[in-house]
């Protein structure tokens, strides 16, 4: 985002304030005061204006990354334009390390302004308002660098999947002998022009190789300036550029690491994921089994109702039969009577 | 996916190499074949070694086999040396080699290197055998394989908590009709015993 001036708005605001409600007049001179002293673009300081030129460079290049984040999204195999983009990659590397120095200066120069000033209020706001800005560029500068950072890596993955896809267009045996000694020689000494195959068919996984080879120091020198811009100092930009080819060859084994780390830390983010999923199924059916356990009880006490009835039937009837054998011999003497009378 | 030869080689940077320490398994060539092969692996050995910077890893293909190279520089200037067939995956390769040249520097004292025949070094037979597994021998793929298997058997749970669902499911609704009879059953002797009094 580009830095605008707005304070011409701000002072129109201002005014506009101060018209419509009633300050007492101290304020509003003090207010005046204020204005007059900012109004006149001659009396910025150095400082705002390091930091102003810093913002435009930061903005810039912002731009131009935007450029480049477009040129590396392109996944066509025969459109690919690797000059074009490691241009534009030595370009914004330039710019990156040239903003950090700047800022590097400009911290400087505030740290001597620190030294040198009495402590005034004014003087303690204007060194806490200059650390605050230096703070911003900075911040900003990261930023951009990360971008940067991952602009190379969606390249790098766009030219590993162009080179595979040729591999399948082209002879692959090929390639592959090529692969190898090619990939050593060239990591292990950018100043060899060998030809492996001797035909056309090496040409262009060659280009890759090369083009790649340029965009992973990058990342290595990118992620060395982070770190020195992080930290403020400016002058690790001169080795960065030195230890690249030490660091190379160290960036495959140790990213090869660090993908399977990673999917081991996916592997497990999975596993919690399948453990929720099971606790979750075996807390749903714990309802179910509550409502088996009131069912059997229920069953249970019915059961034992009904069995206590027909005990009490059962001794009923049982107690019954004396009344029955009374009921029965009596009838049974009226028959007999009326066959002994008959 | 095996290893034919593990070593540690002194490489000065400019002048030729030597051999510190070498272990071989050729058990996979015929026996007739073996003594060519093991040279073949020791020449292949120092060319490599000599051929890669300090403080570099390499990999170079020959055939059909993979040189793994790490030369690690430092005050000792040693560089490991895995020469493995073509499956073998690489970065358990160059942890080895990183591995191997810790304890290697940590058990030979540099007065040593001068005297390469007298070097006792047994560890690196064991680092041979030991890695023709990397799966088992690397740290990282053994956990990983370990994570696997247990993601299988979690997902056998799911499937048995998915069956004692059903199963529950099916006692619930039996345990209803249970319920139900029951309770008809109780209703009915209760009612034997109100009314039609028999005598």
């Amino acid at each position: 985002m580009p830095v605008q001036d707005r304070t011409n708005e701000f002072r129109a605001c201002v005014e506009s304030i101060r018209n419509r409600s009633s300050f007492p007049q101290r304020g509003a001179e003090a207010k005046q005061r204020l204005l007059t002293n900012g109004k006149g673009p001659e009396s910025k300081s150095e400082f705002s204006r390091t930091a102003s030129s810093i913002a435009k460079d930061i903005s810039s290049t912002t731009i131009k990354l935007g450029k480049l984040a477009q040129l590396a999204k392109r996944k066509t195999l025969f459109d690919d334009r690797p000059i074009e983009i490691s241009e534009l990659t030595y370009i914004i590397k330039q710019d990156i390390a040239n903003i950090n120095k700047q800022i590097a200066s400009l911290q400087a120069y505030v740290k001597q302004r620190n030294a040198q000033n009495n402590k005034s209020p004014e003087g303690k706001q204007l060194d806490e308002h200059n650390h605050n800005v230096v703070m911003l560029l900075q911040s900003k500068l990261a930023d951009t660098s990360m971008t940067f950072k991952d602009v190379l890596e969606v390249r790098t993955q766009n030219m590993k999947e162009s080179k595979d896809r040729t591999e399948q267009f082209m002879h692959s045996t090929s390639a592959a002998a090529s692969q190898a000694p090619s990939n050593s020689l060239l990591f292990g000494n950018s100043q060899r022009q060998q030809d492996p195959m001797g035909d056309g068919t090496a040409l262009s996984p060659r280009l890759d190789i090369k083009g790649k080879g340029r965009a992973q120091p990058n990342s290595d020198i990118l992620a060395l300036d982070l770190g020195a811009a992080e930290e403020g100092q400016g002058s690790a930009t001169g080795d960065a550029f030195m230890q690249m080819q030490l660091v190379e060859q160290q960036d495959n084994y140790i990213q090869s690491r660090s993908t399977a780390i990673e999917s081991i830390e996916s592997t497990i983010a999975e596993l919690g994921q399948i453990f929720t999923q099971l606790a979750q199924m075996v807390a749903e059916q714990r309802e179910t089994v509550q409502r088996i356990d009131a069912d059997t009880v229920d069953i249970a006490s019915n059961v034992s109702g009904a069995q206590r009835e027909l005990l009490k039937y059962y001794a009923s009837i049982s107690s019954n039969r004396w009344l029955m054998l009374k009921v029965f011999g009596v009838l049974i003497v009226f028959f007999l009577i009326f066959i002994l009378v008959s | 996916m095996k290893v034919y030869a593990l070593s540690v080689v002194r490489a000065p940077p400019s002048t030729t190499s030597t051999t510190l320490s070498t272990a071989t398994d050729l058990s996979s060539f015929s026996f007739y074949q073996r003594p060519s092969v093991g040279e073949f692996m020791q020449f292949f050995t120092k060319t490599i070694a000599e051929r890669t910077p300090q403080g570099q890893r390499q990999s170079v293909q020959e055939n059909q086999y993979t040189a793994h190279v790490w030369n690690r520089g430092g005050a000792e200037q040693l560089a490991g040396v895995i020469i493995t067939d073509q499956e073998y995956p690489v970065r358990p390769a160059f942890s080895l080699l990183t591995k191997l040249l810790d304890d290697f520097i940590a058990k030979v004292p540099v007065a040593a290197y001068d005297a390469p025949a007298a070097i006792a070094f047994p560890e690196i037979n064991a680092y041979l055998q030991k890695y023709q597994d990397p799966r088992q021998a690397d740290a990282i793929m053994k956990v990983q394989q370990e994570l696997d298997e247990t993601k299988i058997i979690l997902h056998k749970t799911i499937e048995s908590v998915l069956e004692r669902g059903e199963k529950i499911n099916d006692l619930v609704d039996r345990s209803n009709a249970l319920s139900a009879q029951s309770k008809a059953f109780y209703k009915t002797a209760k009612k034997q015993n109100s009314c039609c009094v028999v005598m």
